[in-house]
């Protein structure tokens, strides 16, 4: 009985893991094809990572989709962990409480608002206010809608924070900005760290609101990735998705492992 | 120290950023349609002018509108297709083309000027073409097919892949029934979705961006659609397939560079229009994407093999009954969308 059970648990966990994975493995075993034509195998290459190296359109935008990513993450973390504090504050009469519940509600607004509205809504803002598009509406569009990622995560760690700590390291004579930086911070540095992880990964990857903020010298990688499709699907687009998702792993990997090193300290 | 370091890349990072900003050297910005333009052209247009180049891409037509309706892009340089041209002169949205600056535009093959979508080419110079047809697999299609009615043949059921495109799903349909591209009659382009709701059940699938790899795939035997990919096609596996222009006709697409009317740099954007313009140059750039230029001039430059390619370059002879897809208007347009919905929820 019991070893039935367990056999159609596996059954289950590959059947899972086949769909989660099954396309990803195919994109990446195609990126190796030797033939134009993405879905016929005609033999193994290493062509689509040269031409891939050797083509400076993508390699110059996939340094927009770094820098831009890079921006985002750093301005939204701060932005975000600032805004959660701020949310985790303790006053207790109503109209306090009112201001809270409903800073709560606008900071969630930006994750359940569609995407594509989200991207509307910015270009008539960047219209409106004859703001250019470049490279630098693409950071602000991207630090606004990944800001409540991270007010989003922080704010939930604070909310298990125990507040006696904070008593305790006041009665032991630290002052405000001591307890901090000493008690309060490194016990949210991994809701932080997760936060701009997360920011990090929906900033690169990010096409919707891109397409819509992008201007002169900001095409970014998967803007480029969707116009590439439209002149035909070649394994150099394969080829490009493996880096960025090898990159990726290896981003996840090593943020994990710095995250469980931390723990153990 | 550490700290110090952050702020060096802080500093490093809003370097880059404003960099960008800049404005004293010269440069143009560019907007077009993925490989469209081999990065050799713009390299050697940069070095002799001085003018550094930038290029964005757009993956639609729809992309580069709403880009321009916005009213705050600073591109110098854009290239639309045929039918929304007429909407962007109309929503004010490009910059008339002074032709006293483009000393090369005699280099054009006069088939492709003076369009009905811009006629004297106020707004636009054409810059690359092709057409609509159908490739099929030589070895699963008997007798070889030379009319659209292949697309409609019982026996290929399900084994047929018509492009996810309205305008182009009738055009089929308009011109098995010996009408225009641009027909507005109701009661024609209602007996035209007639004949696509009926063909309905025999299409495998309607795709855009995929249909080469699906004939390759042999998932389907005949497919619907744009000469570029299937040129490709065709070159890497000529035993095996073909790419024909139906004998009752079709639509030919036209691509045109523009400047739109928001443009910061006027004068390198005219530079850059009358160098492409120039045969040498025109050339380079059909030699480097496979697509045909319509100008005269690069013919006596351009890589034999493409220029001898029927796919890329069909004769004369085979366009007679090619036609420009037109815009139609508000009314015959959302026609066109009722009755493909219609077509597609059967």
């Amino acid at each position: 009985m019991k070893s039935a059970r367990s056999t159609l648990l596996a059954l289950h966990a590959l059947v899972v893991y086949a769909i989660l994975y099954g396309p990803i493995l195919v994109l990446m075993v195609f990126s190796f094809n030797k033939s134009r034509q993405a879905a016929v195998w005609t033999g193994f290459s290493f062509d689509w990572y040269v031409q891939l190296a050797q083509d400076a359109e993508l390699v110059h935008d996939a340094w927009h989709s770094l820098i831009v990513a890079l921006v985002a993450t750093a301005a939204s973390t701060a932005i975000g962990t600032m805004a959660a504090l701020g949310l985790a504050g303790n006053g207790r009469e109503l109209s306090a409480r009112a201001a809270r519940s409903t800073t709560t509600a606008l900071v969630y607004l930006p994750i359940v608002i569609p995407e594509i509205v989200m991207a509307a809504a910015l270009l008539t803002f960047f219209s409106i206010t004859r703001w250019h598009l470049s490279l630098v509406t693409v950071m602000a569009a991207h630090i606004s809608f990944t800001v409540s990622y991270v007010a989003i995560i922080v704010r939930a760690r604070l909310i298990g924070f125990d507040a006696s700590l904070e008593e305790a390291a006041m009665d032991l004579g630290a002052n405000r900005v001591q307890m901090f930086f000493r008690v309060k911070l490194p016990i949210i540095t991994p809701a932080i760290i997760a936060g701009a992880l997360l920011v990090f990964t929906v900033s690169i990857d990010d096409y919707v609101v891109t397409s819509f903020v992008a201007g002169t010298d900001s095409t970014t990688l998967p803007v480029k990735i969707a116009s590439m499709v439209k002149t035909g699907v070649t394994p150099e687009i394969n080829a490009v998705s493996t880096v960025l998702l090898v990159c990726t792993i290896i981003l996840v990997v090593v943020s994990q492992k710095l995250m469980t090193g931390r723990n153990a300290e | 120290m550490k700290n110090r370091r952050l702020f060096a890349l802080a500093l490093a990072i809003v370097a880059v950023v404003l960099n960008g900003c800049g404005k004293s050297a010269p440069v143009l910005h560019i907007y077009i349609w993925d490989a469209y333009l081999p990065p050799a052209v713009v390299d050697q247009f940069t070095k002799r002018t001085g003018i550094s180049v930038t290029i964005d891409h757009y993956g639609s037509n729809e992309e580069l509108m709403a880009k321009l309706a916005s009213g705050v892009t600073s591109y110098d340089l854009c290239v639309p297709s045929d039918y929304v041209v007429q909407p962007l002169i109309q929503q004010k949205l490009l910059h008339g083309l002074d032709h006293a600056r483009l000393p090369h535009v005699s280099n054009l093959t006069p088939r492709f000027v003076n369009q009905a979508f811009d006629p004297g080419n106020q707004y636009t110079m054409p810059y690359l073409w092709g057409t609509t047809g159908l490739a099929y697999n030589k070895k699963l299609v008997n007798p070889a097919p030379d009319s659209w009615n292949v697309l409609f043949d019982p026996a290929y059921k399900g084994k047929i892949l018509m492009l996810d495109d309205k305008r182009e799903c009738f055009v089929v349909a308009l011109k098995l029934m010996g009408k225009s591209v641009n027909e507005t009659d109701p009661a024609t382009l209602r007996a035209a979705a007639d004949m696509l709701k009926k063909q309905h059940d025999l299409v495998r699938t309607y795709d855009s961006t995929n249909y080469d790899n699906t004939l390759l795939s042999k998932d389907v035997v005949v497919a619907h659609g744009w000469n570029g990919q299937m040129a490709k096609v065709v070159s890497d596996h000529p035993d095996d397939y073909a790419y024909i222009l139906p004998k009752e006709g079709g639509d030919i697409w036209l691509d045109n560079i523009a400047i739109p009317a928001g443009a910061q740099n006027v004068d390198a954007a005219y530079q850059f229009i009358d160098y492409v313009l120039e045969g040498e140059t025109a050339a380079q750039i059909v030699n480097g994407v496979n697509y045909a230029s319509p100008n005269e001039a690069a013919k006596a430059h351009i890589d034999p093999k493409i220029l001898n390619d029927p796919n890329i370059y069909p004769p004369d002879s085979a366009l007679k009954n090619w036609e420009y897809l037109n815009a139609l208007g508000g009314a015959t347009d959302r026609m066109i969308s009722d009755l493909w919905t219609e077509i597609k929820a059967k």
